[in-house]
């Protein structure tokens, strides 16, 4: 009986002494997973937009974020459909077609940024479009 | 002797060096350090001046988003030097990538500027208060920037009667403030200062605060209430009485026990309750449980001497026996007895007179 005890005892003690550096490895790789995450190097618009080239800027940072973060999460996906919704489309669309002469760059030729670049790239062009003036807007077109 | 060589060596060194060092610092190039803004979304001010007055005359030049570069044409001077320069842009340039040049002869320093946040709109303009239909207090104001409305926030400070000034946010979109209810003896001073919103590119630089807009009076400049001088006096007066009425109360027992009767001890042996109150016996009586009060009629007794009777039946003026007597019995010294006594028949009148 006493030896069973011993056993068991031992066993246990080799268990506590395995986890320790089992659960270190475990967080560096948490660790080194969101180092990969936060270099993440996406195809992103440049800072400088044309006009008539939203649209497309719009659509490339659409489909950029659907490729690399999916539809999975809550707000990924809720952001996904705000960015494919017709009022958000309508709302960058403020291109002159008749002057228009410049050729937008395709999603994949945008040079690659950080996912942090990636969002702020986003955020300004939202709100640059909101800082248009809509009387202004509708004169342009 | 080769120490004496040793050491002159290693102090000439040493005064070498240190010459080098000083002098580096002389020679050395000092990098011009550029810091630009956009004021109210009109033009652009940038300037070097920062560590100082420039010694040289400095060329500017820049460029914004994939425009080529464009040279300065307002310099800003200070003792005849250029220490910045004004550039127009448009509202939406602040989005785009923005550089500047700054050369001398074979100097060149050259900057990238993230000029989204770095705005600075004009103070508010036009504030006027209004006293509403509302008896609120209502202040209005407008913004000068090119920017949209629903991209402008404020924030408002105002204060009563001088005292310590008090904030609120007011949100984008919205140019007016209101004061509920504003008391007609108070002076109430207002002051806004506003900046671009967040879903805008937030600026990091709040505008100057307006010019201030004052209403109410101008004589009531102290929120204290003064006390009135007749308020020491009554409290006095008050005092006086007090002492006056407690030394009468000693002094003076009847007065005394009619202004603060003796409270009645009960006794500590058990009586009936009945024997606490003075009711008469008649009283006493219509609180038994038992008690069966009989209806009888109303009559009129008067009183008839015998001998002006003249009855057939040879009856007096007595009242019959067989009639219910309604009466209650009066005693004499019972003080609190409240119905009144000689109850007299009109029925035996009436038999007299016949």
């Amino acid at each position: 009986m006493k030896l069973i005890v011993f056993c068991l005892f031992t066993i246990y003690c080799c268990s506590l002494v395995k986890a320790s550096p089992m659960e270190r490895k475990k967080l560096q790789e948490v660790l080194r997973e969101l180092k990969m995450l936060k270099q993440l190097m996406m195809n992103t618009p440049p800072k400088d937009i044309e006009d008539c080239c939203c649209l497309t800027a719009l659509t490339c940072f659409r489909e950029t974020l659907l490729q690399h973060f999916g539809i999975s999460g809550k707000y990924q996906k809720k952001l996904y459909k705000s960015l494919n919704h017709t009022l958000t489309i309508s709302g960058l669309n403020f291109c002159n077609t008749e002057t228009s002469t410049t050729n937008c760059s395709t999603c994949h030729s945008h040079p690659k940024e950080k996912a942090s670049e990636f969002f702020n790239r986003l955020e300004s062009l939202v709100q640059r479009v909101r800082c248009v003036d809509m009387k202004l807007r509708s004169a342009g077109r | 002797m080769r120490a004496y060589i040793l050491f002159l060596f290693a102090m000439m060194s040493t005064r070498l060096l240190l010459l080098l060092y000083l002098t580096g610092h002389v020679f050395a190039k000092k990098s011009q350090d550029v810091d630009c803004l956009v004021v109210n979304l009109d033009y652009v001010s940038c300037k070097w001046n920062k560590t100082g007055t420039p010694e040289v005359n400095y060329t500017f030049y820049s460029k914004l988003g994939n425009d080529q570069w464009k040279i300065c044409n307002h310099y800003l001077t200070e003792n005849n030097v250029n220490i910045g320069c004004n550039q127009q842009v448009d509202s939406g340039d602040r989005f785009k990538t923005f550089r500047t040049r700054l050369t001398n002869g074979s100097e060149n320093f050259e900057k990238g500027h993230e000029l989204k946040k770095q705005v600075k709109l004009n103070p508010p303009t036009n504030l006027t208060v209004l006293n509403g239909s509302d008896f609120n207090l209502w202040f209005y104001w407008n913004h000068t920037s090119p920017a949209p409305l629903h991209c402008v926030e404020g924030e408002v400070r105002f204060r009563t009667n001088n005292n310590n000034w008090d904030f609120s946010k007011v949100s984008a979109g919205i140019q007016k403030y209101c004061i509920n209810l504003p008391s007609s003896s108070s002076r109430y001073e207002l002051q806004v200062r506003n900046r671009i919103d967040d879903s805008c590119g937030e600026s990091i630089f709040w505008s100057d605060w307006s010019e201030p807009v004052v209403w109410g009076s101008n004589n009531s400049t102290y929120s204290k209430d003064l006390m009135s001088p007749w308020t020491p006096v009554i409290y006095l007066v008050g005092v006086i009485s007090f002492i006056l009425l407690a030394m009468l109360l000693m002094h003076h027992e009847r007065l005394r026990i009619i202004l603060v009767p003796v409270v009645p001890k009960p006794s500590p042996f058990l009586h009936n309750i009945e024997d606490w109150f003075q009711f008469s016996k008649g009283l006493k009586d219509n609180f038994k449980p038992d008690y069966n009060e009989r209806a009888c009629p109303v009559r009129e007794y008067n009183y008839v001497s015998q001998s002006d009777v003249v009855s057939s039946d040879g009856s007096t003026c007595s009242v019959t026996t067989d009639q219910t007597d309604c009466s209650i019995e009066h005693d004499p010294e019972d003080l609190s007895a409240p119905f009144p006594s000689n109850p007299v028949s009109s029925e035996e009148v009436q038999k007299a007179s016949v």
